[in-house]
């Protein structure tokens, strides 16, 4: 059996797998972790393709983010516009915000373009804020009715139980996996690795250089976009910091950077690690398990203050994982996993 | 017209500070071509540093200057010693991503110990003012403040152009290497500049303490505006960064009184996209590829 029908094998049988989870799980709160981490892989991958493989590393894809999930939620909330159909309505905006960064922010380089993906995001959020009318400013837009999906008169699913989503997520990730898949071997992603790759020397080669890093912006905006409004309708709430803020952006970074940019398999690694620790740290799993093996005592103050605290703390991991990539991997993790086992093939040789 | 003399003074006046955060983050992209994310947050850090000093040993705001500014200088010193220094021939999208973490770490740790309540440094002038006449007046701390900023940049001025190590600073951030060739240390003018950037960021927050909220997270729209400070003067111009410290003062302060105070900062970010598509060499910026 070749490498390649085997590796092929695999992936249909995980997906299998993934696919056969809702019906033996029952515990609302495995799928919800299944779901955040669905979540993450998408946004994680539709970053990666501008950021990983056309080179573009946007700080700023909160803003695709948010205003996929912001047009979802509200036209609902206030036309009762059914999500399936909003999330349309989102790409387009999303679309018509990408193009105009894209135009803006691409004749831009390097530390320039981070710069303006920033402020672009910043102006977004400030704008969520200001404009009160159609985003109820700083209190955001709660709406957690959902409307039943029918196709004709069959109701498919009510979106009482977390199942539905469950499968949205999955196909999010199938969806941006694919995407990824079909860039990185087609002419396209050969071109976004030209770019990313020496700027100059694909310009003289002949690729059009604005117009490739606007087809990746827009594609990526798009599936981030999606992310963003399956992430509104999930949680049934959106308001300016979560879903336009800095932390955003950085967070979509940071699935990549920790996993490896640029490659197919980096956010999902991402995603497993960032998913599961930051929860931990979120429901005070940490904290428990620290009291129950008897290294701190529940009401000492110590144990206090990490109960109260820790759970704020998952930036302050983000902080700590970013500075420990950068310094000692700054391949991401598929990169140092890639160089290790280059090393030991060379050592056998 | 009182109403726009009376804008355009509180404009200069806060742009005075804005100046201060400019030149810092100017200075340490000058001479290492590092720009600094965690800018903000170093500010953060000062104006918590202020905050412990007046309220645990009642010392006047404008008075622990002398206190915060050696202190963040060592501060900016240590965090290129041990992290800056590791990057600084890695690909620019690193060493923005180290600055964000390392942002990432000095607010979440700061909330950690001081929970993310805002906190108000109240002084018997927090807010007085001084009548100018003609209907104009001038906050009392925001006056002070600026005199400060001013003698601080009066002294760094001189400190660049007059003293060895000034001049030292200035030619490696002209050309690094030749700097390297001619026998200056590097290295200790690199350290010596991300200690002045934190420590001119740590003293603008000491200054505007009495007039702003305290909170962890203040620092990311101060990261923002210094950018937008020091690439509207120009990338490395130090002169550059404390025009457009005035000038993007008195835009904000023009724009909350002529459109309002919540669209301030989106004009002032439009500004910038601007200047970044018209002219992204900056008023002063020698234009460089």
């Amino acid at each position: 059996m070749n490498k390649r029908v085997l590796k092929g094998s695999v992936i249909l049988l995980l997906l299998a797998g993934l696919l056969l989870i809702p019906r033996f799980v029952e515990s609302p709160y495995a799928l919800h972790m299944m779901i955040l981490l669905f979540l993450s892989v998408a946004q994680g991958q539709s970053w990666n393709i501008l950021g990983g493989y056309a080179g573009q590393h946007s700080v700023g894809h909160a803003a695709y983010f948010g205003v996929g999930a912001y047009m979802t939620m509200m036209l609902m909330h206030s036309k009762g516009i059914a999500p399936w159909v909003g999330v349309w309505a989102g790409m387009a905006a999303v679309v018509v915000v990408a193009l105009i960064i894209g135009s803006i922010c691409f004749r831009l380089r390097g530390p320039y373009f981070v710069l303006a993906s920033i402020a672009v995001a910043e102006i977004m959020r400030l704008s969520a804020i200001n404009l009160t009318t159609l985003t109820n400013g700083a209190e955001g837009i709660l709406a957690t009715e959902l409307p039943a999906f029918k196709i004709g008169a069959t109701v498919v699913t009510d979106f009482v139980t977390k199942v539905p989503f469950y499968y949205i997520g999955l196909f999010l990730v199938v969806l941006t996996l694919g995407v990824t898949y079909w860039v990185q071997h087609s002419k396209l992603g050969y071109y976004f690795q030209a770019i990313r790759e020496d700027q100059d020397a694909a310009h003289s080669l002949g690729i059009n250089i604005a117009l490739y890093k606007n087809i990746g912006l827009v594609l990526s905006a798009v599936l981030t976009s999606l992310a963003g409004s399956f992430y509104g309708i999930y949680v049934g709430f959106v308001d300016p910091p979560t879903v336009l803020g800095l932390d955003v952006s950085v967070q979509i970074m940071l699935i990549c950077i920790i996993g490896g940019m640029g490659t197919l398999w980096g956010p999902v690694l991402g995603s497993l690690i960032l998913v599961p620790l930051s929860e931990a740290l979120r429901s005070n799993l940490v904290t428990d398990l620290l009291v129950k093996s008897g290294a701190v005592s529940a009401e000492s103050r110590l144990g206090l203050f990490l109960k109260e605290n820790l759970s704020h703390a998952h930036v302050l991991l983000y902080g700590i994982l970013v500075v420990l990539v950068i310094l000692f991997m700054p391949d991401g993790l598929m990169g140092f996993v890639k160089k290790l086992a280059m090393r030991r093939k060379r050592e056998a040789v | 017209m009182a109403v726009f003399l009376q804008s355009l003074i509180s404009g200069i006046l806060i742009g005075g500070v804005y100046a201060l955060i400019g030149i810092g983050l100017t200075l340490i992209f000058g001479v290492m071509r590092v720009i600094n994310f965690a800018h903000g947050d170093i500010l953060m850090v000062g104006m918590y540093l202020t905050y412990l000093i007046f309220t645990l040993l009642g010392i006047d705001p404008f008075v622990s200057v002398l206190i915060t500014f050696p202190l963040m200088f060592l501060f900016g010193g240590f965090l290129q010693k041990v992290f800056i220094n590791r990057v600084l021939d890695a690909l620019a999208q690193n060493q923005i991503l180290l600055t964000i973490g390392l942002g990432l770490i000095m607010s979440n740790t700061v909330m950690l110990i001081f929970t993310s309540d805002y906190k108000i440094l109240t002084t018997s002038y927090s807010s007085a003012t001084i009548k100018v006449g003609g209907g104009v007046s001038v906050s009392t701390p925001l006056l002070i403040s600026f005199l400060i900023t001013a003698a601080i940049t009066a002294a760094l001025y001189w400190f660049l152009l007059k003293t060895d190590t000034g001049q030292a600073i200035r030619a490696t951030a002209q050309d690094r290497d030749a700097a390297q060739l001619m026998g200056i240390n590097v290295k200790r003018m690199s350290i010596i500049a991300f200690g002045l950037g934190a420590a001119l960021a740590g003293t603008a927050g000491a200054l505007i303490s009495p007039t702003y909220y305290i909170f962890p997270q203040v620092g990311s729209v101060f990261t923002l505006k210094a950018f937008v400070i020091t690439v509207l003067g120009g990338m490395g111009s130090v002169v550059g960064a404390t025009l457009g410290g005035v000038l993007i003062g008195i835009t904000e302060s023009m724009s909350a009184v002529y459109i309002s105070s919540g669209w301030k900062d989106v004009v002032v970010f439009v500004l910038f996209l601007l200047v970044l598509l018209f002219k992204p060499s900056g008023l002063m910026g020698k234009s460089r590829t």
